[in-house]
C-alpha cells in the first residue's frame, strides 16, 4: 500500500474527475460531495507519501511497472513529496470554501467545473511528481487546458483574456518542448534522472563547451519563463486571473506560477545540476535583471491598482520575479531561498486570493467598498492581515524567511540590484496593505453612509459610530481561510525544520 | 560558398522548421483576427512536431519492427520510434488546445458579434 502512495496522490482527481462527468446526469446532488471526496482522498495520499519520504527518504515509482528509461518513473523526494501535500491542501482548501461561488458563478455547469477543477489538479501535482521530461511537458498542457477553461467564466472580459493566455501559454509549453528537443537529440534519454548523468558526461566543463545543450537550456528557460509569467513574458496574467470567476481564480493564482517556478527549480537541480544550469554568465546575468525587473514593475503596477484582486495579480507577478531570481544567484543561500519561498508563497497568495473572495462577496473588491471591513467580516479582515503582513515580510510568518534567504543569497553573490528591489517591495508591499488596512478600520462603509444620509429616520436609529454590524461569511468558508492564515505562522516557525528535512535534503552537499 | 551549401544542405530541416516556426509565431503576433491567430500557434506547433520527427529519420533504415532477417545487432537498421512516438502525444494535445481555443473564440462570437480583436477591445472600451 505505501509503495503506491505516488499514484493513490493522483489516481482519486482522475477517477473523480470521470465519476463526476459521468453522473452530471444522474446524481447530480452528489457531486460536490464526489468531488470534495477526490481531493480529500488525494490529500491524504499525498499527506502520507510526505510523511514517508521525509522519514525513509526517495522512492522511484515505475508508472505501470515499467522500469525507466522505457517507461515513465514517478519520483517521489522530499521536495516533490512536500509541494505534492501543498498543492492538493491548497486546492482541497480553495474547493471547500467556494461551494457557494461554485453554484453561482458557474449556473448549470457545476459538474463541468468540478470535473475541470479536478483535472487542474491532477495536472499540477502530476508536473510535481513526474521524472519524465516530456511526460512533464503533457502535464503541462493538462494542467494549463483545464485552466484556460475554468478561467473563461466570469465577466464580460474574462472569455478574450482566457483565450489570450491560451496562446501565450501554449507558446510557453511549445518552446518547452522544443528545448526537449535540443536535450533528446545530444542525450537520447528523457527520464530526468539519466539526463543529468549524460549531461554531466557531455560537458563536464560546464554548458558553455556545447552549443546544442546552452541553446536547449535557454530555450527551456524561455519556455518556463513564459509559463509563469516573468516580467516580459507577464500580460497574460493579470487579465484571466482578474476577471473570472473567484474560486478559479482561488485555484489558478496559487497554483501556476509556483508549480512552474518548481519546474525550473527542478531543471536547475535535477537535470542540469547547479553546476551546469549557472556555467552561462551571460543566462544568469540576464535572468536576474529580468527578475529585478518583475519586481520592480509588479510592486509598481500594484500601487496603481484601486480594486483587491487587480493588485494581488501584480504582486504575484512581483513575487515570479523573487523566486527567479533566487534561483540564479548562483548560490546556495538563494536557492534555499527560492524553494522556501516556492511553499511560503504558495500559502501566503491562497491566503490572500480566499481572502478576496470573502471580501468580494460581502463588500465588493474595490477599495472604495471596503469600508468598515474589520467591522464587517472580522475573521476575513483577519486573515487578510496575516497575509499581508507575510506578504510585506514581519518576522513570525513565513514571507519574512524567504526574504532572509533571498536576501543573504543575494548579498553573497554581490547582487545588489535585486537586494536593492527584494528591499523595495517589500516597502511597497507595506505600503500597499496598510492602505487597505486604513480603508477596512476607519473608512466608511458605503451601503450604510447613503442610507443615513438619504433618510433622516434611519440616521436617527443608527447614530455614529457605527454599531457592531457583522456579516461575515459562514463558518464554511472561513474555516479554511483559518487553517490557510495560521499555517502562515506555523511554516514560519518550522522554517528550520523545512530547510533542514527538504531543501538540503534535495541540494547536492558541495554547493557553496 | 559551397561550404554554405553544404551547411545549408545537412541541415535544411533545421531551417526550414524555424522558418515555419517563425511564420506561425508572426501570424500569432500580428493578425487581430482570433481565428488567424489559432492557425499561427497550430503552425508554431506543427513546427515543432516536424522538428521531432525529422531527427528519428535516419538514411537507410527500415520500418522500427524487429526483422528478423536483420535481427536485433544493429540499431542503425531500424528508424528512432520515440520522436514520432512523442509527436502522437503532442498532436493530441495540440488537438485538444485546438478544441479549447475554438469553443473559447465561438464564446466571444457569441458576445460580441466578432472575431476581430480590436473590434472587441473597442467595443469592451465604449462600454
Amino acid at each position: 500500500m505505501t509503495a503506491q502512495l505516488p499514484i493513490l496522490a493522483i489516481a482519486p482527481l482522475l477517477f473523480g474527475a470521470f465519476a463526476v462527468t459521468a453522473g452530471r446526469f444522474l446524481f447530480r446532488r452528489a457531486n460536490y460531495a464526489v468531488a470534495s471526496l477526490a481531493l480529500a482522498a488525494s490529500f491524504t495520499a499525498s499527506v502520507l507519501l510526505a510523511i514517508q519520504i521525509l522519514t525513509q527518504g526517495t522512492a522511484i515509482y515505475f508508472v505501470g511497472g515499467w522500469p525507466p528509461p522505457i517507461g515513465i518513473s514517478y519520483v517521489a523526494d522530499p521536495l516533490s513529496a512536500l509541494m505534492l501535500a501543498f498543492v492538493s491542501g491548497a486546492a482541497l482548501c480553495t474547493f471547500l470554501a467556494s461551494k457557494a461561488e461554485i453554484e453561482t458563478s458557474y449556473p448549470l455547469k457545476n459538474s463541468a467545473f468540478y470535473a475541470l477543477f479536478l483535472l487542474a489538479v491532477a495536472g499540477h501535482m502530476g508536473i510535481v511528481i513526474t521524472g519524465d521530461a516530456f511526460n512533464l511537458y503533457v502535464l503541462i498542457e493538462v494542467a494549463a487546458l483545464s485552466g484556460y477553461a475554468i478561467l473563461a467564466q466570469g465577466r464580460e472580459r474574462a472569455m478574450l483574456s482566457s483565450l489570450n493566455y491560451l496562446f501565450v501559454g501554449s507558446l510557453g509549453a511549445s518552446l518547452y518542448l522544443l528545448g526537449m528537443g535540443y536535450l533528446y537529440i545530444m542525450t537520447g534519454s528523457l527520464n530526468m534522472a539519466d539526463l543529468s548523468g549524460i549531461i554531466a558526461q557531455l560537458a563536464p566543463g560546464g554548458l558553455s563547451g556545447s552549443t546544442a545543450l546552452a541553446a536547449a537550456w535557454g530555450v527551456i528557460l524561455a519556455g518556463l519563463f513564459v509559463k509563469m509569467g516573468l516580467f516580459p513574458f507577464h500580460s497574460w496574467l493579470p487579465g484571466p486571473i482578474s476577471f473570472s470567476a473567484a474560486p478559479a481564480a482561488a485555484l489558478v493564482a496559487p497554483l501556476t506560477t509556483k508549480v512552474m517556478a518548481y519546474v525550473l527549480v527542478r531543471m536547475i537541480i535535477s537535470v542540469f545540476t547547479p553546476d551546469a544550469a549557472w556555467s552561462l554568465p551571460a543566462i544568469n546575468t540576464l535572468v536576474l535583471l529580468l527578475a529585478t525587473a518583475a519586481i520592480l514593475y509588479g510592486s509598481f503596477c500594484a500601487l496603481a491598482q484601486r480594486s483587491l484582486r487587480k493588485m494581488l495579480c501584480f504582486i504575484l507577478l512581483s513575487e515570479v520575479g523573487y523566486m527567479v531570481g533566487g534561483a540564479f544567484l548562483g548560490n546556495r543561500a538563494g536557492l534555499t531561498g527560492t524553494i522556501y519561498h516556492i511553499f511560503a508563497d504558495l500559502l501566503m497568495t491562497l491566503c490572500l486570493f480566499l481572502a478576496a473572495s470573502n471580501v468580494e462577496r460581502g463588500t465588493g473588491g474595490r477599495f472604495s467598498d471596503m469600508g468598515g471591513l474589520f467591522r464587517r467580516m472580522p475573521v476575513t479582515a483577519a486573515a487578510m492581515v496575516m497575509g499581508g503582513l507575510s506578504m510585506i515580510g514581519v518576522p513570525p510568518f513565513c514571507g519574512f524567511f524567504s526574504k532572509w534567504y533571498l536576501l543573504s543569497g543575494a548579498i553573497t553573490a554581490g547582487s545588489y540590484a535585486f537586494a536593492g528591489a527584494l528591499v523595495l517591495s517589500s516597502l511597497v508591499n507595506a505600503v500597499l496593505f496598510f492602505r487597505i488596512f486604513e480603508i477596512g478600520f476607519f473608512g466608511t462603509p458605503a451601503d450604510r453612509a447613503s442610507p443615513s444620509a438619504t433618510s433622516g429616520e434611519a440616521a436617527h436609529r443608527h447614530p455614529e459610530p457605527l454599531p457592531f454590524f457583522c456579516d461575515e461569511m459562514p463558518a464554511a468558508r472561513l474555516a479554511p481561510l483559518c487553517v490557510v492564515a495560521a499555517s502562515l505562522v506555523a511554516m514560519g516557525l518550522l522554517t528550520g525544520e523545512v530547510v533542514r528535512l527538504v531543501v538540503s535534503a534535495v541540494l547536492p552537499p558541495g554547493l557553496g | 560558398m559551397p561550404e554554405l551549401f553544404a551547411e545549408f544542405g545537412n541541415k535544411f530541416h533545421y531551417y526550414s522548421y524555424f522558418a515555419i516556426m517563425m511564420i506561425g509565431l508572426y501570424a500569432m503576433i500580428a493578425k487581430t483576427n482570433l481565428l488567424k491567430k489559432c492557425i499561427g500557434l497550430g503552425i508554431f506547433q506543427t513546427a515543432i512536431m516536424l522538428f521531432y520527427v525529422s531527427i528519428g529519420a535516419k538514411t537507410g533504415a527500415g520500418i522500427p519492427i524487429i526483422d528478423p532477417a536483420v535481427g536485433t545487432a544493429d540499431p542503425a537498421a531500424y528508424a528512432n520510434p520515440l520522436p514520432q512516438v512523442l509527436m502522437l502525444t503532442a498532436i493530441v494535445v495540440s488537438v485538444a488546445t485546438l478544441g479549447v481555443a475554438l469553443a473559447l473564440i465561438q464564446n466571444i462570437h457569441r458576445d460580441h458579434g466578432t472575431i476581430e480583436e480590436d473590434e472587441i477591445l473597442q467595443r469592451l472600451r465604449g462600454k
